[in-house]
């Protein structure tokens, strides 16, 4: 459990406290009743069968949904790529917002640049920047990207055509959107460290691959424990960007567990089995930030 | 950095040039297709397929007046967003800043409990919950309602606004309430005339990042409206269907949304990269 300080005692404790409770009632009755009732709902929905195409048969049936979901090849699948586009954004996020903070973290020229520059790709619309780079950058020949590849001999590449390509094209789109909340908190925490041993770290003779590796790295440990913990949990969110560039497409190429669960659930309409790979869905973001909450304590300690 | 200047070593000036070629390739990394899709807004449509890409052209408003005024969508759609963001940021703050106060600073049962309550609840996947939303709000008669809409994003922003208010409240100082106690007060009106007006900053910062959740959000708001409270993420994709690839209203419409957010980032970049990285920095 992530620990807040301790309040300081006050006088008057009994009219304190029920002060504290009229404070935060309004936001925990709200959060039980449009969060935590609609999760519970949809437990008790994964196991119905609501497949709006087709009511007539629409009705309790256990735990079918997941075992169909068991023999459900698209399902496996879903999960596959799940696991690949969630490991491979995070860990690049991780080492390229490493290395640039430790490129940058002191002083430069152009730190309000800077700021506003790597500020945007994280708040600005998730459908925009798919879209964008669906048409402005990765369009062949007429996107900028493409252009680019032309121009240094790459050629032309099927950004979002190929099933490969597409993969990584979302990947890239992903890693390009949330790397800069990785070089930000690494910024931070470098330039919040006691410069001592940083200073002496940087005076002596070993090469600086050891002293990155035995000083610094230690050192940045909690804050690379967070920015796993933060960025897996939004990477395993991941949906507008990929909706808008490639729709899950081509194919399933591009189907990770979020995109299947919505195909089900609001094109073909069955909400039942929508559900249940929802719930899984759940269960996973459980399963990892347990397994993180267990990572936090460690590193700190 | 001073010694540096007067360090001629010719390895060290290779180095500096380096890392600013590096920082220049960051920066255009990161800046450049959001410029991009600005200068595409103003480009006449030949001007938008020319190979090679036009840096310099004819700036026109034609894909601005398509978009706003030739097409009904996307002037009804950023109302509508307009008013929905609106109203989640106001009601989100109203609960979560007291909630926020509360949690850092009175001590009472289960405070803590129910501080991690508020935390893990944003954990729960949009992907999931918008089944058992869809499902209630049709049977409830509330698909394509502003207020459907307005709760469900509130799902959203107020766990976070809750955590944020909670770390600009433990960074005050406890002797503000402690004079306020001396002098008799109340804790509504220690809250209200000497906590609240302290914390302004952080209270609009925590609005900035609830307003541009609601004013941003995609997947509830493309399941749960219809024609009467579509918003303008949604309404975007009518530019790009599979029969045509209107890139000049599409760019024109996607500034139109980016715009509020970048503007706001050009003023409160540093409070808003603090409060962002507050959580991760200080654990």
């Amino acid at each position: 459990m992530p620990a807040i300080a301790t309040p300081p005692k006050v006088k008057y404790q009994k009219q304190w406290e029920r002060f504290g409770y009229a404070m935060i009632s309004p936001s925990m009755i709200f959060l039980v009743l449009v969060t935590t009732v609609p999760l519970v709902s949809l437990l008790v929905m994964s196991c119905f069968r609501i497949d709006l195409t087709y009511p007539p048969g629409n009705g309790w049936i256990g735990l079918e949904n997941y075992l169909e979901m068991f023999k459900d090849a698209r399902f496996w699948y879903s999960i596959r790529l799940t696991v690949i586009y969630t490991a491979i954004t995070v860990a690049l996020q991780v080492v390229v917002g490493l290395g640039l903070a430790m490129a940058f973290f002191r002083g430069f020229r152009g730190q309000g640049l800077m700021r506003v520059s790597v500020l945007l790709p994280m708040i600005l619309a998730p459908v925009v920047v798919g879209l964008a780079w669906r048409t402005l950058i990765l369009t062949p020949e007429y996107g900028i990207l493409d252009y680019i590849a032309i121009l240094l001999g790459f050629g032309s590449k099927p950004w979002l055509v190929d099933p490969t390509w597409a993969l990584i094209s979302v990947i890239i789109i992903h890693t390009w959107q949330w790397t800069p909340f990785a070089f930000l908190v690494f910024l931070a925490s470098l330039n919040a460290m006691p410069q001592e041993p940083l200073e002496a770290a940087l005076l002596d003779t070993r090469t600086s691959w050891q002293r990155f590796r035995y000083i610094i790295l230690p050192m940045l440990r909690p804050a690379i424990v967070i920015v796993l913990i933060f960025r897996t949990m939004i990477a395993l969110r991941a949906f507008a960007a990929i909706f808008s560039a490639t729709g899950g497409g081509p194919g399933t190429a591009t189907e990770i567990l979020n995109l299947y669960s919505y195909r089900v659930s609001f094109n073909s309409l069955d909400l039942g089995y929508g559900a249940a790979l929802g719930t899984v869905l759940l269960l996973i973001t459980v399963g990892v930030s347990m397994i993180f909450f267990r990572m936090r304590r460690a590193s700190i300690s | 950095m001073v010694k540096q200047i007067h360090d001629r070593n010719p390895l060290k000036l290779i180095g500096i040039a380096v890392k600013s070629i590096l920082f220049m390739l960051m920066i255009l990394t990161w800046a450049f297709p959001v410029l991009w899709v600005i200068l595409t807004s103003f480009k006449t449509r030949t001007d938008i397929f020319t190979v090679p890409p036009k840096i310099f052209f004819n700036p026109t408003v034609e894909h601005y007046i398509e978009a706003f005024i030739r097409t009904s969508d996307i002037a009804f759609g950023t109302s509508n967003s307009i008013v929905i963001a609106t109203v989640t940021t106001l009601l989100t703050l109203l609960v979560a800043v007291p909630a926020g106060y509360a949690f850092s600073r009175v001590t009472f049962k289960f405070r803590s409990q129910l501080s991690f309550f508020a935390l893990i609840s944003q954990m729960a996947p949009p992907i999931g919950m918008i089944i058992p939303y869809f499902f209630i709000l049709s049977r409830t008669q509330m698909l394509d309602s502003y207020s459907g809409l307005i709760a469900i994003h509130m799902t959203l922003t107020v766990p976070f606004s809750i955590w944020l208010m909670i770390t600009y409240f433990q960074d005050l100082p406890v002797s503000l309430e402690e004079s306020a106690a001396i002098d008799g007060a109340s804790p509504f009106t220690t809250f209200f005339r000497v906590v609240l007006p302290t914390v302004w900053g952080g209270v609009g910062v925590t609005a900035i990042f609830a307003f541009i959740e609601s004013w941003n959000e995609f997947l509830y708001a493309v399941v749960l409206t219809g024609s009467r409270t579509k918003t303008v993420p949604v309404a975007i994709f009518s530019f790009l269907t599979t029969e045509e690839s209107l890139w000049g209203p599409f760019t024109a419409t996607g500034v139109t949304i980016m715009a509020p957010v970048i503007l706001v980032a050009l003023f409160a970049q540093r409070q808003m990269i603090k409060g962002m990285t507050l959580g991760a920095t200080k654990g």
